[in-house]
């Protein structure tokens, strides 16, 4: 097993830049999801670690030693492709075994590799199937087998779910992180599915236009969100964004939208970290916006609202509600028994709100 | 004033068509909609047969009783089929596909039908008199197809030889349309400059009229003022050690007129297969390749283990195609070597049969020789297709 290091990672395409200056450190045996919405450069970072990209500037190291110019077989890394990429004319033995038999590997070796592979994927008995006689979850397994044959140092996925309805993509989530215990590799895991990040990572990268946005663990990177970005990717369902102004009003600060006004406690953003006049935005999580009498009882600044749509989820439910212009979203326990054009009273959870700096971008609360 | 005749017996031809086309959809109307009434029969039989005499008997040239009785056969079968068995489904399907079907038929299955019966008579130069004059020919039995295999089509050549350098020219025609092609088509795969330019060039001998092309390629290969021999001539001043290798000018046309043909064919050919392997190719998912380029495979091994495996389903029609195109070839061999005073060196089965209809006038003899060369032809048809289908099978 390995570990994995960019180093200033360019990727141009012509004119284009797709990445920009990346930088990672990935620790031996760790698991670690590059997470990111489409043409965020995500898959090209993957792809330019197992060889099949040039890398246009930087350096990338697996197990210190630089591989820039490896090739792709020279690397001891194995793939596991979205769309699988299994030989259609072989059957599944041939294609996990290829590899091997490519390397002139001794034939009992190999199938006493593709024997412990194919029983941690429970794949004995499609052993000599064709990949189209497999279900997608089955050739999704194959993959995987086809990787772990090779012993690699690092394992490569990309988006390998995304192909798989929404049931069988949670089976296989646990499977691969099953997996994952089970082999103790470097992983490297590329999705644009912030659940998926959030299940299997150790740790998160999130990029977003060619930049990292942030590295760390999935908590780190729920409770403390580096940038707007990040801030809105990642948490389902999404975060409820106020924009406004910052005031100070002796040592307290007041934040101030056209719609709402309320202040923001110190232990959250102190005073002398503010600007007058500083143009944030207020970011809380849909789970932190506290509805209805609770909302009475519990907070100082209440917000009116006027609740808009209910969607019950069964076991919590989603409120929309207005309030002036904006619109808020909150999730509480169900049976919130109001019906929609009713005003409620809303307050946040302080604790958990999330201070953004307008022009930065940057997080600048605690 | 000759345009406008010219142009009058165009619209005529136009009308006698539709006119055509008018009655036969009339005709089929008529079966399809009204089956069921009480004077179908009758009426059908009293009006059709009358009505395909006065017609039919006009081109036939005699109205006898006999014909008659047949066309009321006809009717009455036809009649009775869409009565009892079609019984108005599927009207307007079949009303669409008539004058296709119909047209078919004329083109295809009658003179089929007329070759087999052609091959157990024997009509040849002494006996057409005869036939014109009775309509009647001597039966003869399967004398014409052991005649096939035991007497030369043409003044020397015996089947058997003819069938072997028909192989022989078909298997190395195909095979270098195929290796060319498949070279061609690695090359324009790749990401290069002028790829458009490239294609397009590569595929003028195939979007040229064969004869043009052909014998275009026949004056190249001219033993003074072809440009092969001038090359060759030129070559040998270079470098007068390839003399020695008996590398050298030659008679191409005379001498080697079948190694001529086959050279010009290879040319003719291999765009063909270019462009559907090409667009084989093309198919291939990259990442195939990138899954192997991980596992560690090298450029011939990609191309051994993917490529050539993922190609196989689109190259199998194509083959199957290039192979009775081939084997079927007059054009370029009648071309380079067929015209009077031409060699027997180059001839294969079907410029053989060509020769021995209209040089030797021996129909019977060649209706019984084109069944056999169509048995042959089928018999490698279904051969290759059973192939296919295990192809297909695999993927």
């Amino acid at each position: 097993m390995a570990s994995v290091e960019f180093k200033g990672i360019v990727k141009k395409f012509n004119d284009n830049t797709v990445l920009n200056g990346v930088d990672v450190d990935i620790k031996d045996h760790e698991f670690v999801v590059i997470v990111g919405p489409s043409g965020c450069g995500k898959t090209t970072l993957l792809r330019m670690l197992a060889g099949l990209e040039d890398v246009t500037g930087g350096d990338i190291l697996i197990d210190g030693l630089r591989v820039n110019e490896l090739h792709p077989s020279k690397r001891q890394i194995a793939m596991v492709f979205q769309d699988y990429a299994l030989y259609p004319h072989m059957t599944v033995e041939q294609n996990m075994s290829f590899a091997l038999r490519l390397r002139k590997t001794d034939k009992a070796e190999i199938d006493a590799r593709v024997e412990e592979a194919a029983t941690i994927l429970q794949l004995k008995s499609f052993l000599a199937r064709m990949p189209k006689q497999l279900s997608g979850g089955q050739r999704q397994r194959v993959a995987i087998g086809r990787a772990i044959v090779r012993k690699p140092k690092v394992f490569l996925f990309d988006e390998p779910l995304s192909n798989l309805d929404a049931k069988l993509r949670e089976e296989m989530r646990v499977e691969i992180a099953k997996l994952y215990q089970r082999l103790n590799a470097t992983i490297i895991y590329v999705t644009h599915d912030q659940v998926e990040a959030m299940t299997l990572a150790g740790r998160i990268v999130i990029m977003n236009k060619g930049i990292v946005q942030q590295v760390g663990s999935p908590i780190e990177v729920y409770r403390k969100p580096a940038n707007l970005f990040v801030a809105g990717f990642i948490g389902s369902p999404t975060m409820n964004f106020m924009h406004g102004k910052l005031s100070l009003e002796g040592d307290k600060v007041m934040f101030t939208s056209p719609d709402i006004k309320l202040s923001i406690p110190p232990y959250l953003l102190p005073a002398n970290k503010v600007r007058d006049g500083q143009e944030v935005a207020v970011g809380v999580r849909p789970d932190d916006v506290v509805v209805g009498r609770e909302a009475g009882e519990k907070c100082s600044d209440k917000i009116e609202g006027v609740l808009e749509v209910c969607e019950l989820l069964g076991h919590r439910e989603n409120l929309y509600i207005k309030v002036g212009g904006q619109r808020l979203l909150a999730t509480v326990e169900a049976f919130f028994d109001r019906s929609p054009g009713s005003g409620v009273q809303l307050c946040f959870n302080y604790k958990n709100m999330h201070v953004f700096d307008k022009a930065t971008e940057n997080r600048i609360s605690e | 004033m000759e345009i406008l005749k010219s142009i009058q017996e165009v619209v005529w031809f136009i009308l006698l068509i539709s006119l055509g086309v008018g009655a036969l959809e009339g005709y089929f109307y008529y079966h399809f909609q009204y089956y069921d009434r009480k004077w179908f029969f009758p009426a059908a039989l009293a009006v059709m047969p009358a009505l395909a005499l006065a017609v039919f008997g006009q081109l036939l040239g005699g109205y006898t009783f006999q014909l008659w009785v047949y066309f009321l056969l006809a009717e009455a079968a036809i009649a009775a089929a869409f009565r009892y068995l079609v019984q108005g489904r599927h009207t307007v399907p079949y009303l669409l596909l008539a004058p296709a079907f119909v047209g078919l038929a004329l083109l295809l299955v009658y003179p089929f039908v007329f070759e087999i019966y052609l091959s157990f008579h024997d009509l040849k130069l002494t006996t057409i008199m005869m036939w014109k004059n009775t309509g009647r020919l001597p039966f003869v039995g399967i004398d014409q197809y052991i005649k096939v295999f035991t007497t030369s089509p043409l003044s020397e050549v015996s089947f058997w030889a003819l069938l072997g350098r028909t192989l022989l020219w078909t298997f190395t025609n195909v095979f270098f349309h195929v290796a060319g092609g498949f070279a061609l088509a690695l090359l324009l795969n790749n990401n290069i400059r002028w790829k458009g330019v490239y294609r397009t060039l590569l595929v003028i001998p195939w979007a040229m009229p064969q004869v043009v092309a052909v014998l275009a390629m026949r004056g190249e290969f001219h033993s003074q003022n072809g440009f092969v021999n001038i090359v060759l001539t030129k070559l040998t001043e270079a470098m007068p050690f390839l003399t020695q290798l008996g590398i050298g000018p030659v008679q191409w046309l005379s001498d080697y007129p079948l190694v001529t043909c086959t050279l010009i064919n290879i040319w003719l050919g291999i765009p063909f297969m270019m462009v559907v392997i090409l667009g084989g190719l093309q198919s291939i998912s990259s990442s195939y390749y990138d899954a192997a380029d991980i596992d560690g495979a090298s450029y011939l091994q990609k191309l051994r283990f993917i490529t050539v495996p993922l190609i196989r389903p689109v190259m199998m029609p194509a083959v199957t195609l290039g192979t009775v195109w081939t084997f079927n070839n007059i054009n370029v061999i009648y071309l380079v070597t067929g015209q009077s005073g031409g060699t027997e060196q180059a001839d294969i089965l079907v410029s053989a049969l060509y020769k021995a209809a209209f040089t030797y006038n021996r129909y019977s003899y060649s209706a019984a020789f084109a069944i056999v060369v169509f048995a042959l032809l089928f018999f490698i048809s279904v051969t290759y297709l059973h192939g296919f289908d295990a192809a297909k099978e695999d993927r």
